[in-house]
């Protein structure tokens, strides 16, 4: 069956992703950034316990921040390594000497990583759901479900950004060194939670080229701040339609999809030397 | 398809850009090789010699500057060639955290190979190279050179490729894994597969090779048969052919 196969290009495209989660998910060095978000959630019980009757939400807001901070920074340095480290140990001459196109090892290595990211967000989702319900005076099936409903679908939201930040990492891993790769999406990342911040400040400016930038910048980058304020609402138990969740996820895999275009296009143009 | 070359380089030439500077380097230079099916062609060369060069652009890992280069009728890189070949890269360095048999898998998987036939295909194979079963459920992290060389030289062999690429098969092995890589170049002989392969070790050469060209700056500055440079089949005589075709190359 030709690799032009719709059937043989999945398998590929699997063979690589499993490939890619196993290597990913058998790095300890892994395990102590997931063990440092589980000790920020636990302390945030502590913090909770300080505040007059705003434990819940604290535990909540600190736990959620703790899976975004640490799943960011697995995600980048994941990411931004991603194809550096094939490069590197030229394992990646193995892969390009089979009958493989640049958009298949891409699909791999994103999707391999991407599930290697949803393992370990849920797995700190539930822990965090975990210890919600331990707030709770009420610990039956129905409080644990209540923990899961309030703490989960924001921690998918978390997710989402996360498959932005995997994907733009992917992309920089392409053709920068890793340290180069870490700087462009770090900046990325936060220029596309300040973008609206940005945005403002370049119409109260007196500079018409800022305030033009600013506008360009604001509508090319994600809106990672509004998905941020989706996800807050989501946690406050404040009703977010379903058509607004459908429109969140379809603008960050838009985005996702763009990036990983890019990211196959230059892989298929590199040689390796 | 050509019937008679599996691998034909007309005018190869490739020129590398350092990337801060843009200066060009030329390190292969009109390039005019054919090599026959089931023929075993030995490139040798200095270092820096473009040997390595030679082999990444017949594999695809680079593309030539000018000229073409062919392997099985197709542009080399295209995927049908691609199917057809087996490629070991110099010092091969696997996957950390992944076990051999995980490995060899994962490559079987790249060509469609079903589960039944990869099994068998990857029990075969290691048995080949000589690595045990304990071995190949080792992460590959905790591999030796010799055992890396091995299972790279396994995974170049499963999709039972027409021609086989092998940068420096030798390099690293002791006297007793050179022995086996040697036995495991003969079978693949009487298979009658097309090898191509780097070397320093001209001994292993001379015993092995049909044919074997030199490289020098990007030139081949020459090509013969085994059984013209040498009738007694010690290598000396093939040393001192390289020598001379490197020296006289060097003083013009």
């Amino acid at each position: 069956m030709p690799m032009s196969s719709p059937i043989r290009a999945l398998e590929a495209v699997f063979a690589l992703a499993l490939n890619t989660f196993r290597e990913t998910v058998r790095d300890k060095i892994l395990y102590s950034f997931v063990l440092f978000a589980f000790l920020i959630s636990w302390m945030s019980m502590l913090l909770g316990s300080l505040s007059v009757g705003q434990d819940a939400r604290i535990l909540q807001d600190v736990g959620l921040t703790a899976i975004s901070f640490v799943g960011g920074i697995i995600a980048l340095f994941a990411g931004t390594n991603l194809v550096y480290k094939e490069l590197e140990r030229r394992t990646i001459y193995v892969i390009f000497t089979k009958p493989l196109r640049g958009w298949h090892f891409i699909a791999g290595k994103f999707l391999g990583l991407s599930a290697c990211i949803l393992l370990i967000v849920i797995a700190m989702g539930l822990f965090l759901s975990f210890l919600v319900l331990l707030n709770y005076s009420d610990h039956s099936l129905a409080a644990l479900n209540a923990a899961l409903i309030s703490v989960m679908p924001p921690v998918m939201l978390v997710f989402l950004e996360l498959l932005f930040i995997i994907a733009i990492a992917t992309f920089f891993s392409t053709f920068a060194s890793p340290l180069m790769s870490v700087l462009y999406t770090l900046s990325l990342w936060l220029i596309g939670h300040l973008g609206d911040s940005l945005r403002q400040l370049g119409q109260l400016s007196q500079n018409g080229a800022f305030a033009k930038f600013s506008e360009i910048v604001y509508f090319i980058l994600p809106d990672l701040a509004g998905l941020t304020r989706i996800r807050s609402s989501l946690m406050y138990n404040r009703n977010v339609s379903p058509e607004v969740i459908a429109y969140i996820t379809c603008y960050v895999f838009a985005y996702v999809l763009i990036l990983l275009v890019l990211a196959s296009m230059v892989t298929d143009r590199r040689e390796f030397q | 398809m050509t019937d008679e070359a599996a691998i034909a380089a007309s005018n190869l030439t490739k020129d590398l850009v350092s990337s801060f500077l843009r200066k060009k380097t030329r390190v292969l230079e009109n390039l005019n090789l054919t090599i026959n099916r089931n023929e075993t062609f030995g490139l040798l060369g200095p270092n820096g010699a473009g040997k390595t060069t030679t082999l990444k652009i017949f594999v695809g890992l680079m593309r030539p500057t000018a000229g073409q280069a062919l392997v099985l009728g197709a542009p080399a890189g295209d995927p049908k060639a691609l199917s057809r070949i087996g490629f070991l890269p110099e010092n091969p360095y696997f996957y950390s955290y992944l076990t051999g048999r995980e490995f060899m898998e994962f490559v079987a998987s790249l060509f469609g190979l079903s589960r039944a036939v990869r099994k068998d295909r990857c029990n075969e194979l290691l048995e080949t190279v000589c690595l045990s079963r304990a071995d190949a459920d080792k992460p590959m992290g905790k591999y030796s050179k010799g055992m890396l060389q091995r299972l790279g030289i396994a995974q170049s062999l499963i999709n039972d490729p027409d021609i086989l690429f092998w940068d420096e098969p030798m390099s690293g092995l002791d006297p007793i894994g050179r022995r086996d890589v040697r036995a495991i170049l003969s079978r693949l002989k009487e298979q009658k597969k097309t090898i191509f392969f780097n070397s320093h070790l001209l001994p292993d050469v001379n015993e092995v090779c049909d044919r074997v060209g030199i490289l020098n700056h990007g030139k081949l500055v020459a090509a013969e048969k085994i059984s013209a440079i040498s009738s007694s089949g010690n290598y000396k005589a093939l040393e001192e052919y390289f020598l001379q075709a490197v020296c006289d190359t060097t003083q013009t």
